[in-house]
């Protein structure tokens, strides 16, 4: 029993951890935050978005998940799109919006 | 000195082109962009929509005059642009566009309203340093047409973070054919920040000029 409860743990912990994951997404063509701005806006009105970060010395986009949702590669990737730039990668991190900020400054 | 000048108002002609000087002419898809470009000589304001990625649909007004403000002509059309290209690259981003008006003019240079059509075209690069832009457009009337050359080049300050205004300075070469056959050369300060963009500045002759857009 004792096992059981052990591996339900786990899986909720995963699960956990796979819901409040962020999207790191490379993007070409983000040179000012004057054209980059259409980015922050579209994705930021997603229904599962809780913060957005445009790194434009890197040229990422970094999407935090509300808690208990998950975030849509597809839909992510098309408001990039939309917005009129080309997505390169994109990749989980563990980090939150203000993990990776506080990351980024700290590489200064 | 002359010649200097000649050679860089040909080679402005072969590489490319007409007003619109603003840096993207249009915002992302499902927003609306409010510029304006005010100087002695020339005025406009336009507002236009991005119904696409690459199309947005507005008006433009538009007013022209002499340096000496004998000869004056005013424009209202209706203003479709099209991203006929865009370049995405690691540090850099390329494009060219289409904008094409349909409207009517009216001058004190003629009697009554014409009809006018104003194809343009405008390239450009970027990088987060560096910006540089040439466009051409024809403002066409029967007994009454014009044509905008534009080029600029600039450079930035620093690299800014996304959230800090980035100040630019920017030089323009404009010629505009109703206002005189010589090239007008304007440095100006330009300042992005977010959905704001303004440059001020004033040309060699000291006529004021002020920039700005807003998307939204």
């Amino acid at each position: 029993m004792k096992q059981i409860n052990l591996i339900i743990a786990i899986a909720l912990m995963g699960l956990s951890q796979t819901a409040l994951a962020s999207m790191k997404v490379t993007v070409n063509g983000m040179v000012c935050s004057f054209c980059a701005q259409g980015i922050e806006k579209s994705i930021s009105k997603m229904d599962e978005t809780k913060a957005v970060f445009v790194d434009l010395k890197n040229k990422v986009v970094v999407v935090e998940a509300k808690e208990g949702k998950t975030l849509n590669e597809k839909l992510i990737s098309q408001e990039i799109k939309d917005s009129g730039y080309d997505v390169v990668k994109i990749e989980t991190i563990s980090q939150t919006v203000a993990q990776f900020r506080a990351q980024q400054k700290d590489k200064k | 000195m002359k010649q200097v000048i000649t050679q860089a108002s040909f080679f402005l002609l072969v590489v490319g082109a007409v007003s619109n000087s603003f840096a993207a002419p249009m915002g992302f898809k499902n927003s609306w962009m409010l510029m304006g470009d005010f100087s002695k000589t020339y005025q406009e304001f336009g507002l236009n929509y991005a119904t696409t990625a690459n199309d947005a649909f507005g008006i433009s007004a538009s007013a022209m005059q002499t340096d000496n403000s004998v000869s004056k002509q005013q424009n209202l059309e209706a203003v479709y642009t099209r991203k006929l290209a865009r370049w995405n690259l690691p540090e850099a981003q390329a494009n060219i566009w289409f904008i094409g008006g349909l409207g009517s003019t009216t001058g004190n240079t003629f009697t009554g309203s014409k009809a006018m059509a104003s194809p343009g075209i405008q390239v450009d690069y970027e990088t987060t340093r560096f910006y540089s832009m040439a466009s051409a457009r024809v403002y066409a009337a029967q007994g009454a047409t014009s044509n905008i050359t534009t080029a600029r080049l600039g450079a930035s300050f620093y690299e800014a973070d996304y959230d800090e205004p980035q100040p630019w300075i920017v030089v323009e070469a404009r010629r505009m054919t109703f206002v005189s056959k010589q090239y007008e050369f304007t440095p100006m300060v330009r300042v992005i920040h977010k959905r704001y963009f303004v440059e001020a500045g004033a040309n060699l002759s000291g006529q004021l000029r002020f920039n700005f857009m807003y998307n939204y």
